[in-house]
C-alpha cells in the first residue's frame, strides 16, 4: 500500500484493515470461522489474513456454532484476543449458550480472576435478498445481557475505529456489521491505529429541530430523510448511536433537550427492540422538554419476509421522513 | 459473466423443458443469437445469448426440465465474478451525495436552543390556553414552566392584550439595531440649511442625494466601512446610498448605487424603482446590501431633528427633517425663510468631529445652491 496517498475503503474493506492492523501489532490476535481462511470469509472480511499471518492465526472451522464461540470463550480467557466470525448473525443462535452462560459473565463468575477479551463478529441485518433467517436484526438480544457490549459500525471509519476498540477492550464484544452498507460508499482512511471510543454516540449532522436516532445501516435512509428535511428548512440532528449496549444516553438526552422532538429508526422489530429502551429512557429523563410523543420507525414485529417482500419491511427513507413530519406537526 | 442461468420467462412459469440446443460446446456466439429453444407450459421460447463467447459447458440435454434460476451453459475463460457473499447480492454504489466523513464523537456543543421545559400536561394547558411557551416567565425548578405560569400569562394577555412576535423585517431591525447601539459611539450634528434661494423645479430627495454626494468627495472617511474588531476603515471607491423607506412591514434599506457618478434624472427613476420594488415586496435582496452611508428623510412624514442610529459597517447617516418657513436673522435684519433641518449621526471611533464637520458643511453649501 502506497504512504503517499490514501486508499478509499468500502466497510469490509475497513474491517479487514482493522484486524490487518492489530494482528501485526499483536500476536495474541487470532481469527477463526467458517471459510475465513483459505476463502477470506464470504463477505471477504479476511479476505488475504491467512496469507500474511498463516493458518495458526487465521483458523478455518468446521460449520459449528457451538464449537466457534466455546472455543473462542476458551482461547480469550487464557491469553488470547480471538476474533470470531458467525457466517451469518442468524447462525449466532447456536452459539448463544457460550456467549451468554460464560463470555457475558466469565469476569463477574471468577471475581475478576479470568476474563473475556473476545470479539464476535456477525454480518447483520436484511436488504441484500438474502433468505430470511439471513436477514433477521437481533442486536436487542444481546443489548438485553448483561456483560455484553454491543457495537454497530455505519461507516468504513467508524467501522476500523471501533473495531480497533473492539478488539483492544478486556470483555466481549458482539461486533455486527450491515452488511447492506458493507460495499455502499467508500471512505479515506489512515491506517493510522486509532480507535474509536466504545462508550459514545456520534452526532453525524447538527440540528435545532428534531433528532433522528439511528444505527448501522438504517444511517444512510436517515441522512437521506435529514437532508430531505433540510431541503424544506427543517434542521435534523442526526445520532448515530453506534454502541448500543451500554448506551450514552447523555448524547441523547442533550440532543432531545435541545430539539425537543426525535424519532427512533431501527430495522429490528420494533417490539422490544433497543429504540424502546432508548424511548423509555428519554421518557424517564427528559419528559418536561418532549415537545411530541416519541416516535418509532422499525422493522415489523414478524419473521422477516422472503426477498420479494423485504423491501416493505424495511423502514424507508420516506418512512422516516413522514414520522419525522408528523412530530414536527404535533402541537 | 461465466454462468448463464434460465431466465424468469413470464406469467409466473418456474420451469421449462428443453426442447433444442443450436450451440454445442466449444462453438463461439455473438450477443442475441439463438442458443437454446425450450417449451414452457405455454409456448416454445427461443432463449438467445446474453453475450459474445465461447460456450464451455451445456446443462441439460434435450428433454430434461430446467427450473428458472439454474444454470444453462457456461462460457468458457471467464472467471466467476466475486460478488463478495453466498446468498443474495451485496450493493455496491459510489459517488452517494450522503457523506458522513465528519462526525462529532458524542454530543454536538451547540445548546443554545434548548426548548421549554414542562410536564405535557402544562403543555396542554398552554395549548388549550393558546399561550406561546416561548413568552412565558417561568417559576419552576432549572426554568421549568407550571401551570401557575401559564394561568398567569393567560391572565395578562386577557387584561392587556397579546404579545405580538416580532417577524421578519422588524425582527431584523430589531436585531441590527442592538448590535448598532452595543457597539457604535454615535454623536449627532444637527443644523438647519437655507434652502430659500431654490428656484422652482427642485425635487428635494435628489438634491439631499446630490449635496450627500459632494460631501462624500469633500471628505471620503464618511463614506466608508468600519471593522471595530480589527480596528479597520475602509474608505469606499463609489458612494452607494442606503435610502430608508418606511412600509407597513417595517423598515427597508433599499441601496441606491454610485451616486457620485450618475445625473439626476438617472438617479430619480432609480429610486422610483427601488421604492415601488420594496412596496411590492419584489426586491431582490441584492438591492438591500451593502450601503456605504444612508440617508432617511423622516420629513416627508413630520419632524425637525432626530438622531438616527448608525448601523455597522457604516459610519454615517444623515436625517433630513420637513422643509419649513422660520422666522430668522439675515445680515442683521429680521426674514422669513426656508428651511431644512439636517441631522448627521457618525461613528465617533473612526470618525473625528472635525472630518465630520467638514463633510457636513460641504453638504450644505452643495444644498443651498439655488439649483
Amino acid at each position: 500500500m502506497s504512504n503517499n496517498t490514501l486508499p478509499d475503503l468500502t466497510m469490509v474493506e475497513a474491517v479487514n484493515l482493522a484486524m490487518a492492523h492489530e494482528m501485526r501489532k499483536d500476536e495474541n490476535v487470532v481469527i477463526l470461522g467458517e471459510d475465513v481462511g483459505t476463502n477470506g470469509g464470504v463477505f471477504r472480511a479476511t479476505d488475504g489474513l491467512k496469507a500474511e499471518f498463516g493458518l495458526r492465526r487465521v483458523m478455518d472451522t468446521p460449520l459449528a456454532e457451538t464449537l466457534i464461540a466455546g472455543v473462542t470463550v476458551g482461547m480469550a480467557t487464557q491469553g488470547l484476543r480471538p476474533i470470531a466470525e458467525i457466517q451469518f448473525m442468524g447462525f449466532i443462535f447456536a452459539a448463544m449458550e457460550h456467549i451468554i452462560c460464560h463470555a457475558a459473565r466469565m469476569r463477574n463468575r471468577t471475581r475478576g480472576r479470568l476474563s473475556c477479551p473476545m470479539v464476535l463478529r456477525a454480518p447483520y441485518g436484511g436488504g441484500i435478498h438474502a433468505p430470511e433467517h439471513h436477514s433477521e436484526s437481533t442486536e436487542a438480544l444481546f443489548a438485553h445481557t448483561a456483560g455484553l457490549r454491543v457495537v454497530v459500525p455505519s461507516s468504513p471509519k467508524r467501522a476500523y475505529g471501533l473495531l480497533l476498540a473492539a478488539i483492544r477492550d478486556p470483555d466481549p464484544v458482539i461486533f455486527l456489521e450491515p452488511k447492506r452498507i458493507y460495499r455502499i460508499s467508500k471512505q479515506t482512511i489512515e491506517d493510522n491505529g486509532e480507535a474509536l471510543p466504545l462508550d459514545v454516540c456520534f452526532t453525524l449532522r447538527e440540528g435545532e429541530d428534531i433528532t433522528l436516532i439511528s444505527w448501522g445501516a438504517m444511517i444512510l435512509e436517515t441522512l437521506q430523510a435529514a437532508n430531505k428535511l433540510a431541503e424544506s428548512g427543517i434542521s435534523a440532528e442526526v445520532i448515530d448511536v453506534a454502541t448500543i449496549s451500554p448506551l450514552d444516553m447523555d448524547t441523547i438526552l442533550s440532543s432531545v433537550k435541545k430539539t425537543g422532538r426525535c424519532v427512533i429508526i431501527h430495522e429490528a422489530a420494533k417490539n422490544c427492540g433497543v429504540g424502546a429502551e432508548i424511548s423509555a429512557q428519554i421518557a424517564e429523563r427528559a419528559l418536561l422538554s418532549l415537545q411530541a410523543p416519541i416516535k418509532r420507525v422499525c422493522g415489523y414485529d414478524t419473521i422477516m419476509p422472503y426477498f420479494r417482500n423485504e423491501s416493505y419491511y424495511m423502514p424507508s427513507a420516506n418512512d422516516i421522513l413522514l414520522a419525522a413530519t408528523e412530530t414536527l406537526n404535533y402541537e | 459473466m461465466k454462468y448463464f442461468k434460465l431466465p424468469d420467462l413470464g406469467e409466473g412459469l418456474q420451469e421449462a423443458e428443453i426442447v433444442e440446443w443450436h450451440v454445442k460446446p466449444g462453438e463461439s456466439i455473438k450477443t442475441d443469437e439463438l442458443m437454446v429453444s425450450v417449451e414452457t407450459a405455454k409456448a416454445i421460447v427461443e432463449v438467445p445469448s446474453p453475450q459474445d463467447g465461447i460456450i464451455h459447458t451445456l446443462f441439460g440435454d434435450e428433454g430434461d426440465i430446467i427450473h428458472v434460476g439454474e444454470p444453462l451453459v457456461e462460457f468458457a475463460g471467464e472467471e466467476q465474478e466475486d460478488t463478495g457473499t453466498v446468498v443474495g447480492k451485496v450493493e455496491t454504489h459510489h459517488g452517494s451525495d450522503i457523506s458522513d466523513d465528519d462526525f462529532i464523537i458524542g454530543a454536538s456543543s451547540g445548546r443554545t436552543h434548548a426548548s421549554k421545559r414542562c410536564t405535557p400536561a402544562v403543555r396542554a394547558l398552554a395549548k388549550r390556553m393558546q399561550i406561546d411557551l416561548n413568552t412565558i416567565q417561568s417559576s419552576g425548578d432549572h426554568g421549568l414552566i407550571t401551570a401557575e405560569d401559564v394561568e398567569h400569562a393567560a391572565q395578562l394577555h386577557d387584561e392587556k392584550g397579546p404579545l405580538i412576535k416580532l417577524r421578519g423585517v422588524r425582527r431584523s431591525m430589531a436585531k441590527n439595531m442592538a448590535r448598532a447601539h452595543a457597539e457604535v459611539v454615535q454623536v449627532a450634528i444637527f443644523d438647519d440649511v437655507d434652502v430659500h434661494e431654490w428656484v422652482e423645479g427642485n425635487d428635494p430627495t435628489m438634491r439631499l442625494v446630490r449635496a450627500i454626494a459632494v460631501a462624500c468627495k469633500a471628505e471620503p472617511f464618511l463614506n466608508a466601512w468600519y471593522d471595530g474588531k480589527t480596528m479597520a476603515l475602509r474608505p469606499l471607491k463609489t458612494i452607494d446610498l442606503g435610502i430608508a423607506v418606511d412600509t407597513p412591514d417595517g423598515l427597508f434599506v433599499p441601496v441606491l448605487r454610485d451616486i457620485g457618478n450618475r445625473p439626476i434624472e438617472n438617479l430619480r427613476e432609480g429610486l422610483d424603482n427601488l421604492r415601488a420594488a420594496v412596496r411590492s415586496r419584489a426586491i431582490p435582496p441584492s438591492e438591500l446590501i451593502n450601503p456605504g452611508i444612508t440617508l432617511s428623510n423622516f420629513g416627508t412624514i413630520v419632524g425637525k431633528y432626530a438622531n438616527p442610529v448608525v448601523v455597522p459597517p457604516t459610519v454615517c447617516i444623515i436625517g433630513s427633517g420637513a422643509i419649513r418657513e422660520v422666522v430668522t436673522a439675515v445680515n442683521g435684519s429680521v426674514q422669513v425663510r426656508r428651511i431644512i433641518p439636517i441631522s448627521l449621526s457618525f461613528d465617533h471611533r473612526p470618525i473625528t468631529g472635525g472630518e465630520a464637520a467638514r463633510f457636513f458643511s460641504a453638504f450644505q453649501d452643495d444644498l443651498k445652491l439655488p439649483k
